[in-house]
């Protein structure tokens, strides 16, 4: 069975001969461990006086002209190693959403700060600042917002080629340049006054609402036209200890854009996946209603359970996850570590399908190394009947 | 019990922000004095709200939309008190440590002590260990509220903690830790003095401390 077979059976519920792998995304570091160092770092780069005096000069006249050709690369190299490590599933993200205002700032274009900065592995990585809208104005007047069409266009192109190289040793789930409806908010507008501009701008939001649901799905729909199988949108939609907002009011505000997007993508036959971060447990439910057919949902430094949540939805929707970030995949855990969880996982969430071991999520301190230990465990312990003792 | 002091209870237990100043005039207009507003509509409706977040009725953004109902109604009180009459319930540092530059969880947590009566001197984010330390002495606040959300930060704690130790302040302040990558575990590696899950706990802690300091 090859791995995109894999993957898709899975999940449509069907047997496999062997339970899945996906990579929750790599960081530099992990894509260097995994092709090799650059010659110069980036951090070496962004400390040079010439590249910073450039960027705080002309940052944002470059983007289109210079950086987004060395994003593409970089972002193509990712993908690389994913599959080199051995994944039969990798998310594949194209990120064109930056525009660069200075050496140390970065905007996205539908309104959020980012600090550009050191990921302590000498590269560089970027971090949430903050909101770029505190006010109606900032808002009217944002100057970057984005022309949907051209995204979308770019993201065809980008993804027709990742496709024509990776398509065929693994299954794609793929991301361009559009983040959840929910979260792009969330950051545009600051966590602390979301509740407050939902509440007096319900204009405002809506427009909001309505730009990123249009770039979403015109960007899955180019993806999906370039062939690839899986769309993944990442939508952190909880906090550690449960959900941001009342459920309801989540389904209210997007689930319409969700269900829109989610049934295009399966009518032209593909399958939809969502991450969100924190404890989802109270919205697995509105998430299966809204059609999904993977959560990559369940953050294991949250109080998420994934054991519980297979014998809940087990039957309705694909759990992708498993393996933590914070301790087993660094490296401060041991090799046997990873694999005792890696066969834990498989014991219990194995049996019935419907199961996709991965990390719980991508971060600069993942070593390729551990990577590879998750990924060879999971081949051993894997085959279908499960066996494990 | 007056009529116009449970509505302000009501006004925030059902988060009103858009009514909360008519009812806080007409309590006035009806003779109540700021602090009996305060400690019998404001306190006691954040206590309702507190509790139905705790019980699952009430969600994060609740809570922040209590606090900012609370936000709306105290320049109207604060009006009319004398001064010297608002007590604080003490000063809290609030900072996100050294590396790491999230601070949605520290703000809430702010938001939540600052509505129940606390000084909260807010450091900001990427804070490093001798300014929360200094800070500390300068003000004489003794409790501390440390935020972190990246696995690869949380040393930072231990510094603060370390800090605190080389000043010779570690018996006098204590040090409270929270955020997406803390756990109760984390707290006792790091030698701190508690772990508050949500921002509803780090309120209880540091009314509990402050019960006891």
């Amino acid at each position: 069975m090859n791995p995109i077979e894999r993957v898709l059976k899975t999940m449509e519920g069907k047997p496999v001969d062997r339970v899945p792998t996906f990579c929750a995304m790599v960081e530099d570091r992990t894509f260097n461990e995994v092709l090799g160092k650059p010659l110069i770092s980036q951090e070496k780069l962004m400390r040079n006086p010439l590249a910073r005096f450039i960027l705080d000069r002309w940052g944002r006249k470059l983007p289109k002209l210079v950086f987004q050709g060395e994003v593409n690369r970089a972002l193509e190299k990712r993908i690389r190693a994913q599959v080199e490590l051995g994944f039969d599933s990798v998310w594949a993200i194209l990120e064109g959403s930056f525009i660069v205002i200075d050496s140390k700032t970065m905007v996205r274009f539908t309104g959020s700060i980012f600090n550009l900065q050191p990921d302590g592995y000498g590269n560089m990585t970027y971090m949430y600042r903050g909101p770029a809208f505190k006010s109606r104005d900032d808002f009217e007047s944002w100057p970057y917002w984005p022309d949907t069409d051209e995204v979308a266009h770019s993201a065809y192109k980008f993804f027709k080629k990742i496709v024509s190289k990776y398509g065929h040793r693994t299954c794609l789930f793929g991301q361009a340049s559009a983040y959840g409806i929910h979260e792009s908010l969330l950051w545009a507008v600051g966590f602390e006054k979301m509740p407050i501009w939902i509440r007096r701008e319900k204009d405002l939001v809506k427009r909001f609402i309505d730009i990123n649901e249009e770039l979403c799905f015109k960007t899955n729909m180019a993806l999906l036209d370039a062939g690839v199988p899986v769309i993944i949108q990442t939508d952190d939609f909880a906090f550690k200890s449960g959900p941001l907002m009342n459920p309801k009011l989540i389904d209210e505000l997007f689930g319409p854009s969700y269900r829109r997007i989610i049934k295009a993508v399966h009518d032209r036959g593909a399958k939809y996946v969502l991450h969100s971060c924190g404890d989802n447990t109270l919205l697995i439910d509105m998430f299966i209603s809204w059609g999904v057919d993977g959560l990559h949902a369940y953050e294991t430094t949250s109080n998420a359970d994934i054991f519980k949540e297979k014998k809940l939805h087990g039957d309705k929707v694909t759990i992708i996850g498993g393996v933590g970030v914070d301790y087993l995949l660094t490296d401060r855990s041991k090799d046997e570590e990873v694999v005792d969880m890696v066969k834990k996982l498989i014991r219990e969430l194995g049996p019935d399908g419907r199961f996709i071991i991965s990390p719980v999520h991508s971060l600069s301190s993942i070593p390729a190394h551990k990577l590879r230990v998750m990924v060879d465990a999971a081949h051993k312990y894997g085959s279908y009947p499960i066996s494990i003792s | 019990m007056k009529e116009s002091i449970l509505a302000v209870r009501n006004a925030i237990d059902t988060l009103d922000l858009d009514g909360i100043g008519t009812i806080v005039n007409q309590c006035l207009k009806e003779g109540l004095s700021p602090e009996e507003i305060i400690r019998e509509g404001i306190s006691k409706g954040l206590n309702i709200v507190g509790r139905k977040f705790e019980e699952g009725e009430y969600f994060l953004a609740d809570l922040i939309m209590a606090g900012e109902v609370v936000r709306e109604a105290m320049p109207i009180l604060k009006e009319k008190m004398n001064p010297g009459d608002a007590k604080s319930k003490g000063k809290v540092i609030l900072a996100t440590v050294q590396g790491d530059i999230h601070e949605i969880g520290k703000n809430i947590v702010g938001m939540i002590l600052s509505a129940n009566g606390f000084e909260v001197i807010d450091l900001g984010v990427d804070v490093p260990a001798e300014k929360i330390m200094d800070t500390a002495k300068t003000t004489g606040a003794r409790l501390i509220g440390l935020s972190a959300l990246l696995t690869t930060m949380v040393t930072s704690i231990r510094d603060v903690v370390e800090t605190s130790r080389r000043a010779g302040m570690r018996d006098q302040v204590k040090i409270v830790i929270g955020g997406a990558c803390t756990t109760e575990t984390l707290c006792r590696e790091m030698g701190a003095d508690a772990y508050g899950e949500t921002a509803i706990d780090a309120l209880r802690i540091f009314n509990d401390y402050r019960a006891t300091a």
